[in-house]
């Protein structure tokens, strides 16, 4: 189990090293910098003076030594800029143009400094962890909504499988899950949020969720991720439950005489989650990528607005930041379902 | 309202302009922008036309207090100089104050400056600082911090300064520095600006958004951690892209109650709701916004339906499809040949780019960049509009199969009158594509498009647009134009503070500019802005400037 656990962390550091690596390159390629300088300065710098910008800010070195600075394995620059100012990566403007000698020269992931946004102007370490609490109270609520609605419809259409309850619950599954979010939130807002159509029910903006989630504001983002991620739990938790409701021993069970929601609930249902259980740790991944979508359309500033706002504007150690904890969430997440596997079918030894 | 008196003698030019007006030869905005320029307030102005200055603050039915929320974009705040969004500019507003304020009206008002005084040859300034004006630390405001802030803007060395392009005659061209002797600081309340050149723009220039008076202490940077300012407001907090919060200062002594009346608001919260209108929309919607930015396109039925109260001004803002005459595409240069860009240009009826690009809402633009509600401009006719002679003129080029792609943002009305643009053009039969790209794409490179459309905005004089954007190797000039005519009429023109003499010259400035084909310009757009009813003193303003301490809750 140990070494189980430290081979899974090796890859995960693997992943982790190879994906920033590679979010690093295309991050660095010319025309981003430019587009870099161009934020930060002004949107009409010449390229003269857009090149002065990036030497003076450490971004004309070669790749693998800002690659090496930002992991912190090795020392960070400090380049005395066109204009006379001496700048530094890890002590920002120096006033006399020296070092002072107790400053520290590594400044990178090892030593716990995330850099800081270009965008946000702010540390990225902060950032993550603000937009990470909004984006874990939206993956909160949809949690709760999706993974017991998913179980609830499953099992019911699994434990008869082809009555006329399992074809109408199949095809809401199916609808849901062959709508996508960008599809289900556009029409939930036409629907239930705009003047255009009527029913005012619930808000068509959930800026004002972060603060303070109210049923109105929060229904429609929570909703449209739960409803894709809803039927496809649903799906798995129906044909896991059919099977089982197949197997050799329920036949027995009811042969004996057990009434049938004892069958259900007694001996079907454990055996019929260990799928789903997979199925719903895989989610969390899934999960990210959803809210991308909809925290764009809500315009709710969580970690995937957060990964937008990055992308869109090439900043590149918030971008880095996040790619490092998507990695982790990906391979911890099923880290936990691998684990988790173990327990609940006891067939199955990770060791 | 109370007013201040700010010249004692009234420039000649403005006495030549109220007869003008009286004479029916300008329209009262005209009169207003061009003598408040030249130094007379607004309400002597009105009064030198016979008509009373209108009550532009209802200050009657304003409850004191509450908290605005403003959809707006939050951008990250930089060294003034380096503003490069008219959103930054209303970040700060409410704490760095300008030394003039340009009016919805077309005039400009004192703010910092109680007064100034321009001489007959537009090359002496002198500035009148207002006096018992604090910064919110407790200094007192004086012409020390004038000079201070205009020597820094006359700073070309500093990356992204775009100040020190509008402060020319006081810039020694050796040094890129302001010149010794060209600002001078005469007593406590007074300072002497000497040009080199005559410039007319410079108090225009003054009110624009880049121009925010700042402290002594604050050395580059984000003026919100700084914070000290003149204005009645104080910078609480920002966090770029979600939102940015200012509160009245209360204990802070603003000279402007006594004088403009106001503050009202208790707490400002700037909102952002990204770039799309659908969200701002849905913003209004929910109830989670009081005014909004800028209301743009259909949203604009959308939100009159909805309910929201509907502002307008009529400007100069407008979007250029300009050829960049430099730029190499697969080793040739499309847009070198004269020919080849007023041949695209005849083919093309900028009426109906207004029609289908912005449902006719403003008036039609005549190739030449210079607007009817500027001063000088000269009526020089609409622009030639001849599909076939462009063809033929086009068939006698290079680039008569040359296929031509025009670039335009993704962004609902630029991108519609692009697609306009395009179709007529391919319409008189050639080949040209229409591309258009995200924002963030959009702005990497954006200046070296051999083909693309940029937006403007308005500017209150008609020589300010044409000397940063169209003389030879200027910093804004995406055009590639490089014409020492051209330049020669500017340098002209920026020398004749009177209007009507100036006309002269830029009727000439109009006609080069069209002759060489630099731009097709299809139209000048009227801005709109909505709130949802209780707002008051919030009119969109031509320069989508936030004038913040007016702003209120109807009572």
């Amino acid at each position: 189990m140990a070494f189980f656990l430290l081979r899974r962390i090796g890859t995960m550091l693997l992943t982790a090293l190879c994906l920033t690596f590679i979010v690093f390159w295309l991050t660095n390629l010319a025309p981003n910098l430019e587009k870099l300088a161009k934020n930060q300065g002004n949107v009409r710098m010449t390229d003269e003076q857009v090149a002065s910008f990036l030497q003076d800010r450490g971004y004309a070195q070669p790749l693998p030594l800002k690659y090496a600075q930002w992991l912190g394995v090795a020392p960070g620059w400090v380049i005395e800029g066109r204009d006379g100012t001496v700048r530094s990566r890890c002590n920002g403007v120096l006033e006399n143009g020296v070092l002072p000698d107790d400053a520290r020269s590594f400044c990178g992931v090892l030593q716990g400094d995330w850099g800081y946004s270009t965008v946000f102007q702010d540390g990225v370490g902060s950032i993550i962890a603000t937009r990470l609490g909004l984006t874990g109270k939206l993956m909160f609520w949809v949690m709760m909504v999706m993974v017991p609605g998913a179980l609830i419809i499953g099992v019911l259409a699994g434990m008869r499988e082809g009555s006329r309850t399992d074809r109408s619950l199949s095809t809401v599954s199916i609808v849901t899950t062959a709508t996508p979010e960008y599809v289900s939130g556009v029409v939930f807002i036409a629907v239930f949020a705009s003047t255009a159509f009527g029913l005012r029910w619930f808000n068509g903006s959930a800026t004002s969720a972060m603060e303070d989630a109210t049923f109105e504001n929060f229904t429609l983002p929570v909703m449209t991720i739960a409803l894709y991620g809803m039927g496809y739990i649903a799906r798995m938790t129906r044909a896991s439950m059919a099977e089982v409701m197949t197997a050799q021993y329920i036949r027995t069970a009811r042969l004996k005489g057990v009434s049938f929601p004892n069958i259900v609930m007694k001996h079907a249902l454990r055996n019929a989650l260990i799928a789903p259980f997979t199925v719903i740790m895989l989610q969390f991944p899934w999960l990210l990528n959803g809210v991308v979508i909809v925290e764009t359309l809500f315009n709710y500033k969580g970690f995937g607005w957060t990964l937008v706002q990055a992308a869109g504007n090439n900043d590149i150690e918030l971008l880095l930041g996040v790619s490092v904890v998507s990695v982790f969430v990906v391979l911890i997440t099923q880290l936990i379902s691998d684990i988790g596997y173990v327990y609940l079918n006891p067939r199955i030894s990770v060791s | 309202m109370t007013h201040t008196t700010q010249t004692k003698t009234l420039h000649p030019a403005a006495k030549l302009y109220a007869e003008e007006y009286k004479a029916g030869l300008m329209d009262r905005r005209e009169f207003l922008t061009r003598a408040t320029s030249m130094g007379v307030t607004a309400a002597a102005a009105y009064g030198m036309i016979g008509l009373a200055q209108p009550v532009q603050a209802q200050t009657a039915n304003i409850q004191q207090g509450g908290t605005l929320r403003i959809q707006t974009l939050v951008k990250a705040m930089k060294d003034p100089r380096a503003y490069d969004w008219s959103e930054i500019g209303n970040q700060s507003r409410g704490f760095l104050e300008y030394l003039i304020e340009y009016q919805n009206d077309g005039s400009f008002r004192g703010m910092l400056l109680e007064s100034w005084e321009v001489s007959e040859d537009a090359k002496t300034y002198t500035l009148n600082v207002r006096p018992g004006v604090t910064w919110n630390n407790g200094d007192p405001f004086t012409a020390a911090d004038v000079a201070r802030n205009i020597t820094g803007w006359c700073d070309s060395a500093m990356e992204g300064n775009s100040m020190s392009a509008r402060m020319g005659g006081l810039i020694d061209s050796n040094t890129g520095q302001a010149r010794d002797g060209a600002i001078e600081v005469v007593d406590d309340l007074t300072v002497r600006l000497n040009l080199t050149a005559p410039d007319i723009a410079i108090i225009a220039n003054m009110s624009d958004y880049p121009s925010a008076i700042v402290h002594e202490s604050y050395d580059g940077g984000d003026v919100y951690a700084n914070g000290i300012g003149t204005g009645p407001f104080r910078p609480v907090s920002i966090e770029v892209g979600v939102k940015a919060v200012i509160e009245r200062a209360t204990d802070h002594t603003w000279w402007g109650t006594e004088v403009l009346g106001g503050p009202y608001l208790d707490r400002i919260e700037f909102i952002d709701y990204g770039t799309d209108p659908a969200s701002w929309l849905a913003a209004a919607e929910s109830g989670e916004v009081d005014l909004l930015y800028e209301s743009v396109g259909d949203f604009i039925d959308i939100l009159d339906a909805i309910g929201w109260v509907k502002t307008e001004t009529v400007t100069a803002a407008t979007l250029v499809h300009r050829f960049n005459q430099q730029t190499e595409v697969d080793g040739r240069v499309p847009y070198a040949d004269r020919n080849v860009r007023v041949a695209l240009a005849m083919m093309v009826d900028n009426a109906v780019c207004l029609e289908l690009g912005y449902n006719g809402r403003g008036q039609v633009a005549e190739n030449h960049h210079v607007c009817p509600i500027h001063p000088a401009y000269a009526d020089i006719g609409p622009a030639p509009f001849d599909p076939a002679a462009g063809k033929a003129m086009l068939d006698g080029t290079d680039f008569a199969d040359y296929e031509h792609e025009l670039i335009t943002l993704d962004d609902d009305w630029e991108r519609n009158t692009g697609a306009s643009v395009r179709a007529q053009i391919a319409d008189a039969g050639v080949n040209i594509k229409h591309t258009v790209l995200p924002g963030s794409t959009f702005w990497n490179d954006w200046t070296k498009f051999p083909f693309s459309a940029t937006t403007w905005n308005h500017r209150p004089l008609d020589v300010q647009v044409l000397s940063l954007a169209y003389r030879s190797g200027e910093a804004w000039n995406e055009s590639g134009y490089a014409n020492p005519e051209f330049d020669a009429l500017m340098a002209d023109a920026l020398s004749i503070a009177d209007a009507d003499k100036r006309r002269e010259v830029m009727a000439k400035v109009q006609q080069t500019l069209r002759d060489d084909g630099v731009m097709i310009q299809p139209f000048w757009r009227s801005l709109y802005n909505h709130h949802n009813g209780n707002v008051v003193n919030a009119e969109k303003h031509p320069s989508h400037e936030f004038h913040l301490y007016k702003f209120g809750f109807a009572a």
